[in-house]
C-alpha cells in the first residue's frame, strides 16, 4: 500500500471529518442520541411481545387498564422522536456557533424558532407534528446551518449592533448585541415563509420532503446504498481511520427517519414484519458490525479456535485483550493490535464479511423470515441481546446474528490461518 | 500531570486510560488520566499537560493541534500497536515523554 494514497486518504478523511457544518451535523445528531434511544425504548415497552407464556401488555392492561399506562411511553415518544426535527436544529445550530465561538444560545434559540415559524398549522390552529419529526429532519438541518450562518456574520457586523450612550453598562449593551441580527434574521424567515404559501401554496416542509428528502431515503433503503456504506466504512477501518465517525454526518440524517417510520407504523400496532423499511442504522450496527465495524467478534472467535495450543500466540495475546471491548461493539484494539489496518490478508475477510451480511441480512427481513428494526439502541447494546430489542423482541432477530455470526467465523478462519502462518515464516527468518 | 485521551465517542481510549491508571500506580506517578469524544475536547482544556490522540481519529490532528497547542498543551497521536495491544505503560511513557520535551 503506497503511502502517498495513504496521505491522500488521512487528509481526505481529515477533511470530511472536520469539515465545521458536516461536524456540526453529526455532534447535533449525537446529542439528541438519548432521547432519541429512550423514546424509542418507550414504544418497544408499550408494544412488547409475549415472552413465552408472560405477556408484559397484557399483565399491565389488566393491571392499570386497557391503553391507559401507555400514555406514559406515548407521550416520551412525543416528547423525543416525534419531535426529532426540531430538537436536532437547536443541537446543530448549537454546535455550528460553538465552532464560530459565536453565542450558542442564541444562535440555536433563533433556529429553533425559524423552524416553529415554518411549520405548517393545522385547521385548528396547532402545530402539525408530521412536519416536527423526521419528515422535517431535511429542512431542520439547512435552517439550523443557514440561520446560523447569517447569525454569525450579522453579529460580527459591527454596523448592526446598537450603540449605546456612554455611562451605560456593559452588561446592557451586551444583551441588546443579538437584537437586531435576530430580527433580521426572523424578518428573512417570516417573508420566506409567506411567500412561498402565498404564491406556492405550499410550504417549505413539503418541497423539500419531497423534492430532496424523500428521494434520497428511497434510495437509501436498498441493497446496493446499503452494501455502498458497509463498504466506505470499511474501507476507511482498514486504514485505521474511524469510518463511522466520518461519514456519520451524512449516514444518521438519512438513516435515523427510516427507523422512525417503522417505530412509529410498530407503535400503532404495524407487525414488525410489515413495517416499510429494511435498510436502518440498526439494521446495519446489529447485524453488520457486531462486535465493532468488520464483526471483529467473529474474528476473535475464529482465533481462539484455530490457535488452542499456544497460549502465548501473538494472535491469541490480542484476541484476549479484544475480547472485554468486543462485547460492547468497540473493537480498536483488535483493528490495531493484530493488526488488520493495513495487512493486505486481512483486507479481504475484514471487507468481504460485511459485505456478506449486509446481503444475508438484508434478504432475510425482505423476504420477511425475520422482522425488520423497530427500535433503535445505544450502539454500544452486546450482540444478541439487540438483535433481539432491534426486532421488537424477536427470537429470529437472535438467530440471524448467530448465522451471520458462523458465517464470518467461517470466512476468517482460512485467513486467520493465513496469517498466523506468514507470522510464522516471518518469525523463522 | 494531566493527561487527555481523544477518540471519537472516548470509549475505545477510556480502555485504555484504566490500564494507564494501573500503569501510573506502578510507578508511583501523580497523573490524572481521562478519555473523551473529539466534541467535547474544547470543554476539557482546563490545566492539561498532555493531549493524546486515538490513532483512528488521527486525521484530526492538524485541527486538534491548532486548538491545545496555542495553550502550551503537548499533543500526539498514540503508537498504533500500543494502543492495540491497550498497553499503558507504554503510552504513559509517551506522554511522560512528551510533557518533559521542551
Amino acid at each position: 500500500m503506497s503511502n502517498k494514497l495513504m496521505q491522500q486518504l488521512i487528509e481526505f478523511a481529515g477533511k470530511v471529518g472536520s469539515q465545521r457544518h458536516l461536524v456540526a451535523i453529526r455532534d447535533g445528531f449525537v446529542a439528541i442520541m438519548p432521547l432519541v434511544i429512550i423514546g424509542s425504548l418507550a414504544i418497544l415497552i408499550n408494544n412488547f411481545p409475549p415472552f413465552g407464556k408472560f405477556n408484559f401488555v397484557e399483565w399491565m392492561s389488566a393491571i392499570f387498564g386497557d391503553g391507559n399506562w401507555q400514555q406514559v411511553g406515548g407521550s416520551i415518544w412525543n416528547g423525543t422522536f416525534a419531535v426529532l426535527g426540531l430538537l436536532v436544529t437547536f443541537t446543530i445550530s448549537y454546535n455550528l456557533a460553538k465552532s464560530y465561538n459565536v453565542d450558542r444560545l442564541a444562535a440555536s434559540l433563533i433556529s429553533s424558532a425559524s423552524y416553529i415559524m415554518l411549520v405548517p398549522v393545522t385547521n385548528d390552529f396547532g402545530l402539525n407534528m408530521n412536519w416536527l419529526g423526521t419528515q422535517g429532519l431535511f429542512v431542520g438541518i439547512i435552517i439550523s446551518l443557514l440561520t446560523t450562518e447569517l447569525f454569525r456574520i450579522f453579529v460580527n457586523n459591527p454596523k448592526l449592533i446598537i450603540k449605546m450612550p456612554e455611562g451605560v453598562p456593559s452588561g446592557v449593551t451586551k444583551s441588546f448585541r443579538a437584537l437586531i441580527p435576530t430580527m433580521i434574521i426572523l424578518i428573512i424567515v417570516g417573508l420566506s415563509q409567506s411567500l412561498i404559501s402565498v404564491l406556492a401554496d405550499t410550504s417549505i416542509f413539503e418541497v423539500i420532503f419531497t423534492a430532496i428528502q424523500k428521494p434520497i431515503q428511497g434510495l437509501s433503503n436498498s441493497l446496493p446504498a446499503a452494501l455502498l456504506v458497509a463498504l466506505l466504512t470499511h474501507i476507511l477501518w482498514f486504514f485505521g481511520l474511524h469510518g463511522t465517525n466520518i461519514i456519520g454526518s451524512i449516514i444518521e440524517p438519512i438513516y435515523i427517519p427510516l427507523v422512525e417510520e417503522n417505530l412509529s407504523l410498530f407503535q400503532s400496532g404495524m407487525s414488525a414484519y410489515d413495517v416499510p423499511n429494511i435498510v436502518t442504522k440498526p439494521f446495519l450496527d446489529s447485524f453488520v458490525f457486531m462486535g465493532g465495524s468488520g464483526t471483529t467478534i467473529a474474528l476473535l472467535i475464529a482465533i481462539f479456535i484455530v490457535i488452542r495450543k499456544q497460549k502465548k500466540h501473538p494472535y491469541r495475546e490480542v484476541a484476549k485483550v479484544s475480547a472485554p471491548g468486543s462485547l460492547f461493539n468497540i473493537n480498536e484494539p483488535v483493528i490495531f493490535g493484530l493488526p488488520i489496518v493495513l495487512n493486505p490478508i486481512m483486507l479481504i475477510p475484514f471487507v468481504l464479511v460485511p459485505v456478506t451480511l449486509t446481503i444475508i441480512t438484508y434478504v432475510a427481513l425482505y423476504i420477511g423470515i425475520v422482522p425488520r428494526t423497530v427500535a433503535l439502541l445505544p450502539w454500544t447494546t452486546p450482540p444478541i441481546i439487540s438483535g433481539y430489542l432491534v426486532t421488537g423482541g424477536s427470537w429470529r432477530g437472535i438467530a440471524l446474528q448467530l448465522f451471520n455470526l458462523a458465517v464470518s467465523i467461517m470466512i476468517y478462519i482460512p485467513f486467520v490461518l493465513a496469517g498466523v502462518k506468514t507470522l510464522k515464516q516471518r518469525l523463522g527468518e | 500531570m494531566k493527561i487527555l485521551l481523544v477518540c471519537s465517542a472516548g470509549m475505545s481510549t477510556s480502555m485504555l486510560v484504566d490500564k494507564m491508571k494501573k500503569a501510573s500506580e506502578k510507578k508511583v506517578i501523580d497523573a490524572e488520566i481521562n478519555a473523551v469524544a473529539e466534541s467535547e475536547l474544547q470543554n476539557h482544556l482546563n490545566d492539561l499537560d498532555v493531549v493524546l490522540i486515538g490513532p483512528q481519529v488521527r486525521y484530526l490532528e492538524k485541527r486538534i493541534k491548532e486548538c491545545v497547542e496555542p495553550l502550551g498543551i503537548k499533543c500526539d497521536v498514540i503508537d498504533q500497536l500500543a494502543y492495540g495491544m491497550m498497553k499503558g505503560d507504554q503510552v504513559l511513557d509517551q506522554a511522560i515523554k512528551l510533557a518533559n520535551y521542551k
